[in-house]
């Protein structure tokens, strides 16, 4: 039993891993999207306002996402513990964390850009006018509101977001996927 | 210990995102938000400057919490060489990572129904916690 355990172990590769990841990743990567175009809208149609209200969804909204995105990771390994097997490497596991991260940020990159560009190509645009008014009635200094508009006016191209979502993601989810081997996996036998 | 090259790779990663995390005044840029560092956070975090530090008179790229977060998480990988030395019976972290979630969620609770005003520094503390025992939650799987 151990010796087919062992076999089993020894044989996986990058392609084991992938299921899982993108599985979990595409998962969360669209929830984190759904959540995060809420939580704009929101904020898109809601009064600018000094009580820090819409600064407070904006921060739900975000530690939302932050949470749900850096979660997969540990999804990913219990994933991988029920479908492939239960034994796990914490390098494999650290594999298994970063493709999970970067399948979120693909994902989400690519969910974000479809919606600008077919569905709402004002969404940016009326999500940075709500919200600088918001920043100006809690009156910020005005060259806080100009790095502002000037942020969202310069726009983002979708590989440079790529370029930078992908190590973030992929490290935040490396993280939670040790967490994970050490949670869900079962440590292999050493042998000698 | 084992995987020191898992170990030194991730060190280095967190040191990055951590220097990252502290905006365009690191790097002298003019601003934060239109900056490489505000676009690298700005999916993660509101950037919010009423909830943020400064460096050199600019915004950092995330708010003092995620600022915490990131500097826990560097402080308890860095110790983690450290506790592998120790003779602990059990790694009680992954509890701590519980507890420190949970106290999160009343921080933040708390502060939305006006039981009690978290500051910068309240956030940064707490999130440093959070970061603290997710690292070293890990720690005991680094024994060779």
């Amino acid at each position: 039993m151990n010796v087919e355990k062992e076999s089993e172990f020894e044989k996986l590769t990058f392609k084991d891993y992938l299921p899982s990841s993108t599985i979990v990743g595409v998962i969360f990567g669209l929830v984190t999207s759904v959540v995060g175009l809420f939580f704009m809208y929101q904020q898109i149609n809601s009064e600018p306002s000094t009580s820090m209200t819409g600064m407070f969804m904006g921060s739900i909204s975000m530690l939302a996402v932050c949470l749900i995105a850096a979660c997969a990771g540990l999804v990913a390994v219990w994933h991988f513990t029920k479908e492939v097997t239960s034994t796990l490497k914490l390098g494999q596991g650290a594999v298994i964390g970063f493709l999970t991260g970067a399948v979120i940020a693909i994902v989400s990159v690519l969910l974000s850009e479809a919606w600008a560009t077919f569905i709402d190509p004002e969404m940016m645009r009326n999500y940075a006018d709500s919200m600088i008014a918001n920043f100006e009635a809690m009156d910020m200094p005005q060259s806080t509101l100009d790095d502002i508009a000037e942020s969202f006016d310069e726009g983002d191209s979708m590989f440079r977001q790529l370029f930078i979502n992908i190590p973030l993601y992929g490290v935040l989810n490396l993280i939670t996927a040790l967490i994970g081997v050490k949670i869900f996996a079962d440590k292999p036998e050493e042998t000698f | 210990m084992s995987d020191k090259l898992l170990y030194s790779g991730v060190w280095v990663a967190l040191l990055l995102i951590l220097l990252f995390s502290m905006g365009g005044g690191v790097w002298g840029a003019e601003s934060t938000l239109g900056h490489w560092t505000g676009d690298m956070f700005r999916n993660l975090c509101h950037q919010d400057p009423n909830r943020s530090f400064f460096v050199n008179n600019l915004q950092m790229a995330v708010n003092s919490r995620c600022f915490g977060v990131f500097a826990g998480l560097l402080f308890g990988w860095t110790l983690i060489p450290l506790f592998l030395k120790g003779k602990f019976k059990k790694n009680p972290f992954l509890w701590l990572l519980l507890l420190a979630l949970i106290i999160q969620i009343i921080d933040y609770m708390g502060n939305h129904y006006g039981m009690w005003i978290n500051t910068n520094e309240s956030r940064l503390i707490l999130g440093c916690f959070l970061g603290f025992t997710a690292s070293l939650s890990v720690y005991d799987l680094f024994k060779s």
